[in-house]
């Protein structure tokens, strides 16, 4: 079997049969890792000895018979922002390029556990985009491209989990949002990506950005693939008090689904994007119940961002204080951290305090929705080599992205469709919290109508 | 220039100022009255004495102790 492009369930199933190796996997994918990340700049660490020791045991266990789970002997890539034992983590910052962290994250335990294969850290945006990058060059591993194009960019701050996973070179990754870093990449990049309910998913071990806007998630070919990942790395963890005791299964729910479209959400949006969502949308009424629904004026985006700006500010005060900003690759990721100091703690204490409003405001408006559906982005995919504001200019205000956000709400992006240039265009589906299955469910009917999740990058099919 | 914007800028420049060019403080000094925008945006919304923030705080102690 080729193992390149094929989605988790039937990987596994090629593993569990003996058609293919955990051994085999492992070469093949470090083979594509090696030979296709630089040209992509999607890697920062290729995890090599420590894949092959895994793949062996795996390979072993599954000839004795102890199959773990469907991501038993697969290979997987990291967001660097994850700590792992021994291997350099660097939070795709120059200054911590040599950062080594003795123990793992929570969130690759997890997936040892499930027996998947760890085969690299893949690039990201320096400090997952904490210090106000305004352009792709803002990791000390250069900008990374969407194996759509190499003159656009692959989203950030998960760059290199959106890439490698749509050039086929790991078949899943785990990725983090604080505010867009993984519905932006799965964009850009036209794959699966899954933003979890704020406390789904442990952040042990993981670069702190924001401690309560911070979410670990799947960035994979298909919806389904997102489960399946996301199965394997949900629970309660004890080193993260944010972490939710609420069990989760992979379950989907078939009939019955209905979605809203909140009123105008396409104003201001790129017309590629609101062309493709247009049509999205009339994919998912042969499947749904669609409705309009309206969220009520609320400064959602002062909300999310003077929590975020406070966090962030808090988060890397003695980077800021030891004037090792300096360091980075952005020029504005150097002066950017000086201003998040100015949020005063009342007005930060306000934004926490609304926040209750808000995540009020979204239980009633989204209470009998399986999900809202929106355009993954307003705008289409940037240039590689310029800022966002001159090459995607735009003026529609992230109102999914700060509620969600916001109020720790779970989302998916998967891909719609190509613009003119034939980069994609991404849907999200947006659930209440805790409501994971349920826009699986949606974003799962959806692709079994589309076929653009099917649909791969010319120049990294083999 | 909005006068808090003002009187923020001039405590990030009296910390930080030496630190950056001139060119990099106006962008500083841009980034601070989005800052205020954004805390101003807020500040138009009321809200109770009761009304507490959305985070949960636990108390800690060792388990078994």
């Amino acid at each position: 079997m080729n193992p390149v492009y094929t989605p988790l369930r039937e990987l596994s199933m090629g593993v569990r049969s003996g058609e293919v190796s955990p051994v085999e996997l492992a070469e093949a994918f470090l083979e594509r890792l090696e030979t296709h990340g630089p040209t992509l700049n999607a890697v920062v660490t290729l995890t090599k000895e420590r894949a092959m020791k895994q793949a062996k045991r795996a390979e072993e266990e599954i000839k004795e018979g102890k199959m773990r789970g469907p991501l038993h002997g697969v290979p997987w890539g990291g967001k660097d922002l994850l700590a792992t034992a021994g291997i350099p983590t660097t939070w795709g910052a120059a200054p911590f390029r040599d950062q080594v962290f003795e123990g793992d994250a929570t969130v690759v335990a997890r997936l040892d556990e499930a027996g998947a294969v760890l085969a690299a850290k893949l690039a990201m945006i320096e400090l997952a985009g904490g210090m106000g990058y305004r352009q792709p060059n803002a990791s000390f591993t250069g900008p990374c491209a969407t194996p759509w194009s190499p003159r656009h960019w692959s989203g950030g701050s998960s760059s290199g989990s959106g890439a490698a996973v749509a050039a086929g070179l790991v078949p899943f990754a785990v990725g983090s949002e604080t505010w867009g870093s993984i519905l932006s990449p799965a964009n850009n990049c036209g794959v699966a990506g899954l933003r979890p309910t704020y406390g789904r998913v442990s952040r042990h071990g993981a670069m702190a950005l924001s401690w309560t806007l911070d979410k670990l998630g799947p960035l994979c070919l298909t919806a389904d693939d997102c489960g399946i990942v996301l199965e394997a790395i949900a629970g309660h963890d004890p080193r993260d008090m944010s972490t939710s005791k609420r069990l989760y299964r992979y379950v989907l729910k078939r009939d019955g689904l209905r979605v809203a479209v909140p009123k105008g959400v396409t104003d201001g949006a790129a017309e590629p994007v609101r062309r493709g969502f247009d049509d999205a949308m009339r994919v998912v009424e042969g499947f749904a119940e669609v409705e309009e629904i309206e969220f009520p004026e609320f400064p959602y985006g002062a909300v999310t961002r003077t929590i975020l700006n406070a966090e962030a500010a808090a988060a890397f005060d003695e980077f800021t204080e030891r004037g090792l900003a300096q360091g980075l690759t952005a020029p504005e990721c150097r002066y950017g951290p000086y201003a998040k100091t100015a949020v005063l703690a009342v007005d930060y204490l306000k934004a926490l305090r609304l926040r209750e409003r808000m995540a009020r405001i979204a239980e009633d408006v989204m209470t009998g929705y399986d999900a809202v559906a929106a355009p993954s982005r307003a705008t289409t995919v940037p240039r590689i080599d310029e800022e966002f504001r001159k090459s995607t200019p735009g003026t529609a205000k992230d109102v999914m992205g700060a509620l969600g956000n916001g109020a720790g709400l779970p989302a998916i992006s998967v891909p719609s469709g190509f613009d003119g240039e034939g980069l994609p265009t991404g849907i999200q589906f947006m659930g209440r919290a805790y409501g994971e299955n349920r826009v699986l469910s949606v974003a799962v009917e959806y692709q079994s109508r589309t076929g653009w999740h099917e649909v791969h990058p010319e120049r990294f099919t083999p | 220039m909005d006068s808090e914007a003002e009187k923020l800028f001039t405590l990030v420049k009296e910390r930080y100022g030496d630190r950056i060019s001139p060119d990099e403080l106006e962008e500083v000094r841009k980034a601070v009255e989005r800052i205020v925008e954004s805390s101003q945006d807020l500040r138009e919304l009321e809200l109770g004495n009761g009304d507490e923030p959305f985070n949960v705080f636990k108390p800690y102690r060792r388990e078994g102790e």
